[in-house]
C-alpha cells in the first residue's frame, strides 16, 4: 500500500486547494456584475441575436461517418510502423479490415448518408417536394433580420448601446 | 536521407535476426515473440463457420449497395438463407475435422473443438430458421430491406464468437457484437412505438450488464493473472486461494453479466418488455440465439475454466435455477399478451438449461446442449405462428387473437400445438427428452430437491401452454359461452374444445381454414367480443416450410437418439 501513499496525498492537496479557492474567492473577491459578465459566452461578445432554430441534423451523421475512417486510420497507423515484421501477414489483415470498411463505405454512399440536405429518403415515399435543392434549402433557414421580426422570443440587448433597440437597457446591479 | 538511414536500420536487424529490438537493444513492443517476424499462424478452418457468417454479412450489404433500391424485394432472404446454410455446411465438416480432439488457436483466443462447432450447427440453423421466417412479416410491415438480414448474420457471427472464444475477453468481444446487433434489431419496426421502446430497454440495460461483465472480467484476471480459460483453470489447479474475495466477486459479476443475457430471474426484469415490443420474428430469434451464446458462455466459463471452483458457483446457480424455473412459469400464467406470456415462457426454459449447467458434469452438459439445440427450433416455431396470427401492424397480440386458431387455420394451429406441447415436455416432443436429461443429470449429482422443484415448474407451466393449446381448439363453438377459455380450469374449456371439435368434424366438408366463422349462424351472432372482419391468416410458403422442418424436427428429436449422441459428444471442452 505504501507506494500509493503519494496518490493519497496528491489527492487531499488537489481537495484542499480547490475547495480553499472556491471559499476564498466567495469570501474575498468583490462581486461587480456588469452586463458583459452576464452574457452567455465568456469572451464578453454580445449575441446579436439567438442561433437560427433548426439546422439539418445530417452533422450528425457526418460526423459518425467520419469517426469510423477515422479509426481506420488509427489502425493504420500502428500497421505502417511494423509493415516489415508483419510483411504478408500484417498486409492480409489490413486489406481483409481495408475491405470491411470499404463496404461500410460503399453501403453508406447507396443508402445517401453523403447526399447533402435534408431530403427524405426513408420508406418507399417519394420525396415530398421534388423541386427541393440545397439553394432552396439554404433560402428556407431564416435570416437574423427574419428572426428577429418574426414573433419569436426578442433578441435582448445585453449592452446598452452595441444592440439594435428593444427592452430598455439594464442597470448593472451593485453587488 | 532519414529515410535509407530508417531503411538501414531494418536492414541491419534484419540480419541481425532481432527484428523487435530497437538500436539499443530495447525492446520496441512487448508483441514480439518469434526473431524476425511478427507473422502469427492463422487457423482460418477454425473459424469457418463465423467467417461465412460475417463475410455473408458483407456481400449482403455489398450487393445492397450495388443494386438499386428495392429492386430485389426477395433476393436478401435468399442470400441470408444461402449463408447461413453455407456456415451450417462448414459446421458440419468441421465436426468431421475436428475429431475429439480439441485445440486452441488463434494466438491462444479461440477453442476449435466439438464444443464450438456444436454451437457454429445451432447458430446456423437458427440464423437459416430466422431467415426463412422474416421475410414475410417484413415485407408485411414495409420494413424489408438488406438490415434486417445483415443484423441477423451479424448476431449470428457474435454469438459463434462467444462460443468459440478461448478467454474472457474474445467472449466479450462475442457478446458485444452479437448483443448490438440484438439492440438494432430489437428496435427495427419504426413505426411502433412499442419496439422503440424495446431497443432501447434492451441497449440501456444490455449495457450495463456488459459492464457489469467486464468488472468480473476484470477481478477474474486480478485474481488468477490470465483471462485465457485455459491458464485460469492451470492457475486454480496449481495453487490454492487462501483470500479468494477477488475471485469469487469476479465469478459472481461474470454470472451476472451472463445471467441477462439468458434471462435468468434476478436478471429477467428487461425479458418481458423487449419480447413484447421487438418484431415477433426477431423475438424468436433473439431467445433462441442470446440463449444459446449466454449459456455456451457460461457453460465454457463455469464448467471450463472454473471448474475446480464449483463448491462456490453451484449453489448460486441452483438459487438462480429454482427462482428462474418458478418465477418463470408462475408469471407467464398472468399475462394476457401472448408474446408476453412467452417471454416468461422463455425464462421459465432458461430454468431448465440453469438445472443442467448446476449438476456441472458431462451430462448435465450435455442435457443443455440438447435443451439449448431443441429450443431454437421450438421458440422460433413459436413466434412465426404468433407473427402470422397477430395480423398486419401486430394489431392483435392478446389471447383472443388465438382464439379459434384451429377452426380458422387447422394447420397452423396444430404446429403451435406441438411447439406448446414441447414447450411443456409432453412425451414424444424434444421437450420431454430435453427436460428429462436435465433432471437426469441432476439427479446423478443427487439434486433431489432441485430436480422436484424443476418437474414442479413443468407442471405450473404445463397449465398455461394447456390453456393456449384449448383456446385454439375451443373458441368460436356453439358450446363457447360468452368468454369461455378465459376461465382458467380445464374442465369446461376441455368440454367446449371437444364440442368445438366435433362441429369442425361434422361440417369439414365447409374446409375450415377457408372461412374464418364457417357455419353456425345462431353461436356467431352471439360472439360480439370479436372484431366482425376477421381476415384470412395467409401462411406465406417460406413460413410454412419454417414450420414444418421446426415440427418435423420438434417430433423426431423427441422419439430418436441422434440430437442427444451429438450433444454428448460436444461436451467435450478443452
Amino acid at each position: 500500500m505504501e507506494q500509493y501513499l503519494p496518490i493519497v496525498l496528491l489527492l487531499a492537496l488537489v481537495v484542499g486547494f480547490s475547495v480553499a479557492s472556491a471559499i476564498g474567492s466567495r469570501l474575498l473577491a468583490p462581486k461587480r456584475r456588469t452586463g458583459a459578465k452576464e452574457g452567455p459566452y465568456e469572451s464578453g461578445i454580445v449575441p446579436r441575436y439567438s442561433p437560427a432554430a433548426r439546422f439539418p441534423v445530417r452533422f450528425y451523421l457526418v460526423a459518425m461517418i467520419f469517426i469510423i475512417f477515422d479509426i481506420e486510420v488509427v489502425f493504420l497507423y500502428p500497421w505502417a510502423v511494423m509493415y516489415r515484421q508483419l510483411w504478408t501477414f500484417g498486409l492480409a489483415e489490413m486489406a481483409a479490415f481495408a475491405i470491411v470498411v470499404f463496404i461500410a463505405f460503399a453501403y453508406l454512399v447507396s443508402n445517401g448518408a453523403l447526399d447533402w440536405g435534408p431530403r427524405q429518403r426513408t420508406g418507399g415515399r417519394p420525396p415530398a417536394d421534388l423541386a427541393r435543392s440545397t439553394a432552396a434549402t439554404v433560402r428556407r433557414v431564416p435570416r437574423p433580420e427574419e428572426l428577429i421580426e418574426r414573433a419569436g422570443p426578442e433578441p435582448r440587448p445585453l449592452e446598452p448601446d452595441g444592440a439594435p433597440g428593444g427592452a430598455p437597457p439594464r442597470q448593472a446591479q451593485p453587488a | 536521407m532519414i529515410q535509407s538511414v530508417l531503411f538501414a536500420g531494418v536492414g541491419h536487424l534484419a540480419q541481425s535476426g532481432s527484428g523487435c529490438l530497437g538500436p539499443n537493444g530495447t525492446s520496441i513492443t512487448g508483441l514480439c515473440t518469434s526473431d524476425n517476424s511478427l507473422h502469427m499462424p492463422v487457423a482460418y478452418r477454425s473459424i469457418l463457420p463465423m467467417l461465412v457468417l460475417f463475410i455473408g454479412a458483407l456481400v449482403l450489404l455489398l450487393v445492397s449497395a450495388l443494386l438499386s433500391k428495392r429492386s430485389r424485394p426477395g433476393l436478401y432472404p435468399v442470400l441470408s438463407t444461402a449463408v447461413g446454410l453455407a456456415a451450417l455446411v462448414a459446421s458440419v465438416w468441421e465436426w468431421y475435422d475436428v475429431g475429439n480432439r480439441g485445440v486452441s488457436t488463434i494466438g491462444g483466443q479461440i477453442f476449435y473443438d466439438r464444443f464450438s462447432v456444436f454451437f457454429g450447427v445451432v447458430v446456423s440453423v437458427t440464423v437459416v430458421l430466422a431467415s426463412l421466417v422474416s421475410d414475410s412479416y417484413l415485407r408485411r410491415e414495409g420494413l424489408d430491406g438488406v438490415e434486417a438480414y445483415a443484423l441477423i448474420l451479424l448476431a449470428g457471427t457474435g454469438a459463434v464468437l462467444m462460443a468459440e472464444a478461448a478467454g474472457l475477453i474474445m467472449l466479450f468481444l462475442g457478446l458485444e457484437i452479437m448483443s448490438i446487433a440484438l439492440y438494432v434489431m430489437a428496435a427495427y419496426h419504426r413505426r411502433r412505438t412499442e419496439s422503440g421502446e424495446a431497443g432501447f430497454k434492451y441497449f440501456i440495460l444490455g449495457s450495463f450488464s456488459s459492464a457489469i461483465f467486464l468488472y468480473g472480467v476484470a477481478l477474474t484476471y486480478g485474481a488468477t493473472g490470465s483471462t485465457r480459460f485455459q491458464d485460469i483453470a492451470g492457475y486454480l489447479a496449481r495453487n490454492t486461494l487462501v483470500h479468494d474475495g477477488v475471485l469469487l466477486a469476479g465469478m459472481a459479476l461474470l454470472i451476472v453479466g451472463l445471467g441477462f443475457k439468458v434471462a435468468a430471474v434476478p436478471f429477467h426484469f428487461w425479458t418481458p418488455d423487449v419480447y413484447q415490443g421487438s418484431p415477433t420474428p426477431f423475438t424468436g430469434y433473439m431467445a433462441a440465439l442470446a440463449k444459446a451464446a449466454g449459456f455456451a458462455g457460461l457453460l465454457r466459463t463455469l464448467t471450463g475454466a472454473l471448474s475446480s471452483q464449483q463448491a462456490n458457483w453451484r449453489p448460486v446457480i441452483w438459487l438462480i435455477a429454482v427462482l428462474t424455473l418458478l418465477i418463470g412459469s408462475v408469471m407467464a400464467i398472468a399475462q394476457r399478451d401472448l408474446k408476453r406470456m412467452m417471454a416468461y415462457s422463455s425464462i421459465s426454459q432458461a430454468g431448465y438449461v440453469l438445472v443442467g449447467l448446476q449438476a456441472g458434469s458431462a451430462a448435465g452438459t450435455a442435457g443443455s446442449l440438447f435443451y439449448l439445440f431443441t429450443y431454437a427450433f421450438v421458440i422460433v416455431g413459436t413466434f412465426a405462428v404468433l407473427g402470422l396470427i397477430q395480423g398486419p401492424g401486430e394489431a392483435r397480440n392478446d389471447l383472443g387473437a388465438i382464439r379459434g386458431l384451429a377452426r380458422r387455420r387447422p394447420g397452423l394451429a396444430m404446429a403451435m400445438l406441438v411447439f406448446l406441447l414441447a414447450q411443456a415436455g409432453v412425451p414424444l416432443t424434444s421437450g420431454f427428452l430435453a427436460k428429462f436429461y436435465v433432471i437426469e443429470a441432476s439427479v446423478q449429482r443427487g439434486q433431489y430437491p432441485l430436480a422436484i422443484i424443476a418437474m414442479l415448474a413443468a407442471a405450473i407451466a404445463a397449465f398455461f401452454y394447456l390453456r393456449i393449446a384449448l383456446l385454439m381448439y375451443a373458441g368460436e363453438g356453439e358450446a363457447a359461452g360468452p368468454a369461455p377459455a378465459l376461465e382458467p380450469a380445464g374442465g369446461g374449456a376441455e368440454a367446449a374444445g371437444e364440442a368445438a371439435g366435433e362441429a369442425f368434424v361434422a361440417d369439414g366438408a365447409l374446409t375450415a381454414g377457408l372461412q374464418p366463422v364457417p357455419s353456425l349462424d345462431g353461436a356467431t351472432a352471439t360472439l360480439t367480443w370479436e372484431p366482425p372482419p376477421e381476415e384470412r391468416i395467409a401462411i406465406p410458403p417460406a413460413v410454412a416450410a419454417t414450420l414444418a422442418i421446426c415440427v418435423v424436427f420438434t417430433i423426431a428429436a423427441g422419439v430418436s437418439s441422434p440430437i442427444i449422441d451429438f450433444a454428448r459428444h460436444a461436451t467435450a471442452m478443452i
